[in-house]
């Protein structure tokens, strides 16, 4: 069984976030980056495939040389392989322009299973999973807590709203977004980390994939227009005394904006 | 070596967001609590694979050893310098990254999988270093290594007191040790000690190593000492009555009455491991302890600026990064040698111990002072960091000793 794993590259949570010199995106220079929390689950729901029986894993990111680092780190967690998409054009590629490469790769490896976060720690879209399944024709399920597989089918929790749980039984191929938590993700050990640059890491580009438009691109109609820091303000009021006090002032606070 | 490798980031990232995931909220229990650190330690050896990694080499040894081809692994593993600098990398970064949070911890394990389990495999029979060697190794069991005595310190050897009486195969053991790291709680622990011997005197008596089990009749190990600084790492006195022991608790066993050098040959290439480990720690207090009066010298404000503007401050953080970068340069130094399958002089251990010692303690104390009465304060954290810090100073050989190694060898030219 082959087990495909989408991971992003985001600026590590604890990096400090300046606005690039046109307002369209971050500074990335000089910041850190590290694996998207959600996909690292993702990838230890992949993992556990792996160990429970006989699935190769093969971990893929679009991105500059960067990205390596991240794909070294799922390596070293025990993914097989890595296929790196490092193409420029595919830098302004749109959620669907993502999608498109993402599906190429996966019909390329013939995944049985591909395994991607939920979202994305910097845009928290949650657009590319469903996409990337719609592409392929295969079924999806999002917000996955649990999976248990079986010979051609793969039964999922997923969480709804309220907290509720639903069961889903997807039948193979299919993609599955994990949500943060599903799982207890493993630390690369250090003897995986030391054999994880002896694995083959196939870097592609759109032309490879045959994603590429007539302008090299994958898709690219949405674009940022602009990104800001959002404008302090003056409005915030610290309540001030003891514990019963500062409850009596909020509700008080809540009432007199007739929230209560 | 310049810089460190991807792979080395990668492993001190992966350590990183362990101490910081799983030690750092316990550093309160560990330093000011009665939470010893064998559990965390555990779940690190567990979380990175160290344990499997252990058992891995130790079987190879003891293959080695059984087959006699001791020779032939050691060129074998010479030969791939970049797996020999990724492994020497592999055992320091983890003391570096745990040294950035609780420097006890290191000591904890150092004298552990360091000192106890390395006398047991250097100084031990096959069936010994299988008995007691392996669950050392992977922290399975903890292990103390009890060579100071209240009368000796500096000259461990020469002023020991603790003693083996022959009589017939067996051993009868007597003496007391003080500030055994790992000693209220180890499960296993080499008994340094004399043979009995009445015509030589006292001093020249050779050196015995035995290995003691928990809960030995006449075995008594103490509640933890109250002590300045490490105090993740649990120190005690061990208290030897009338043990009686077999031929097999004599590491080397039978051998070990033959040799020549009264049992004090190999000590010096276990303090040249122990001075090297040092610099390592040196270098996690002053990273961090830098970190954190970078942080604090942006964010405190006195006199309508933030105190890093002044120059008195930025002496202060300037003198920390040149000791950072020196101590960074030593840790360098030894994983390069080590990929070129070669040792340090003991000189060479003992002059960059004495430095990376002296270094954090500067730096630490340092850091204190850009932190003033906040600094003064344990919520702040730099305080332990001077506390701790300071026994890099005396022990794994005082700075006195090491200045003396470092003479010595200086002046026989």
């Amino acid at each position: 069984m082959k087990v495909m794993v989408c991971l992003k590259q985001v600026p590590h949570q604890d990096a400090r976030l300046d606005v690039n010199s046109d307002g369209t995106w971050i500074q990335e220079d000089n910041i850190k980056f590290e694996i998207n929390s959600y996909d690292t689950y993702a990838i230890e729901e992949a993992l556990r495939l792996k160990d429970a029986g006989d699935a190769e894993v093969v971990v893929v990111s679009i991105g500059p040389d960067r990205v390596t680092q991240a794909l070294r780190t799922a390596l070293g967690m025990g993914a097989d392989r890595a296929v790196h998409v490092n193409d420029a054009a595919a830098q302004g590629a749109d959620a669907l322009g993502t999608a498109k490469i993402l599906a190429a790769v996966a019909k390329e490896e013939g995944a049985d299973v591909i395994f991607t976060g939920l979202m994305a720690d910097d845009d928290n879209a949650s657009a590319i999973p469903p996409m990337v399944a719609e592409l392929l024709d295969m079924p999806s399920a999002t917000g996955v807590t649990a999976t248990e597989i079986s010979e051609a089918s793969i039964k999922v929790e997923r969480e709804l709203e309220g907290g509720a749980l639903e069961v889903v039984e997807l039948p193979k191929p299919c993609l599955i977004a994990i949500q943060t938590g599903a799982n207890q993700v493993r630390y690369a050990s250090l003897k995986g980390i030391m054999q994880a640059k002896k694995k083959p890491v196939d870097v592609k580009t759109l032309a490879d994939l045959g994603v590429a438009d007539s302008a090299g691109h994958a898709h690219n109609k949405a674009t940022i227009n602009k990104i800001s820091v959002p404008a302090k303000g003056d409005t915030a009021e610290i309540l001030e005394g003891s514990t019963d006090e500062i409850v009596t002032q909020l509700v008080g606070k809540i009432k007199e904006l007739g929230l209560l | 070596m310049i810089e460190w490798s991807e792979s080395q980031l990668m492993i001190r990232d992966a350590v990183r967001r362990f101490v910081e995931a799983e030690i750092a909220p316990h550093v309160e229990e560990l330093e000011h609590g009665d939470l010893p650190p064998y559990d965390i330690l555990r779940k690190m050896y567990a979380a990175f694979g160290m344990d499997e990694m252990a058992r891995a080499r130790f079987a190879k040894q003891i293959e080695a050893e059984k087959s006699g081809a001791m020779r032939k692994l050691r060129s074998d593993s010479e030969g791939d310098a970049e797996a020999r600098a990724d492994q020497a990398a592999a055992s320091l970064i983890p003391i570096i990254e745990l040294c950035r949070y609780c420097p006890g911890m290191v000591t904890a394990l150092g004298v552990s999988v360091g000192l106890t389990a390395s006398a047991i495999l250097s100084k031990g029979t096959i069936e010994q270093k299988e008995r007691w060697g392996l669950d050392i190794l992977t922290l399975e069991k903890i292990g103390a290594w009890a060579i100071t005595e209240p009368g000796s310190g500096s000259d461990a050897f020469g002023g020991m007191r603790a003693s083996a009486r022959r009589e017939g195969d067996e051993f009868v053991l007597n003496g007391s040790k003080t500030f055994i790291t790992n000693g209220p709680f180890a499960d296993t622990t080499v008994f340094i000690c004399k043979l009995e011997e009445n015509d030589v005197d006292l001093r020249d008596r050779r050196i015995l190593n035995f290995v003691l089990d928990r809960g030995m009749p006449g075995f008594e190990q103490s509640a933890p000492l109250r002590k300045m600084g490490m105090h993740s790492s649990p120190t005690g006195e061990l208290f030897v009555t009338d043990v009686r022991v077999g031929m097999d608790r004599l590491l080397g066993g039978e051998k070990a009455l033959g040799k020549t050098g009264g049992g004090r040959e190999g000590a010096k290439g276990t303090f040249q491991t122990e001075r090297s480990g040092v610099a390592a720690m040196a270098l996690g207090i002053v990273d961090r302890c830098l970190e954190l009066s970078l942080k604090y010298a942006r964010e405190r404000v006195q006199f309508g600026r933030p105190i890093g503007e002044y120059q008195l401050i930025q002496d202060k953080l300037a003198r920390m990064e040149v000791a950072r970068m020196n101590l960074q340069n030593l840790v360098f130094r030894t994983i390069e040698l080590s990929a070129r399958g070669k040792t340090m002089t003991f000189a060479e251990a003992s002059a960059m111990k004495l430095y990376a010692a002296r270094a954090a303690v500067e730096v630490a104390m340092e850091a204190v002072q850009v932190y003033g009465g906040n600094g003064y304060m344990s919520e702040y954290v730099v305080e332990q960091f001077a506390r701790d810090a300071k026994v890099l100073q005396i022990y794994a050989g005082t700075d006195e000793i090491q200045i003396r190694a470092i003479a010595k060898d200086l002046l026989r030219g």
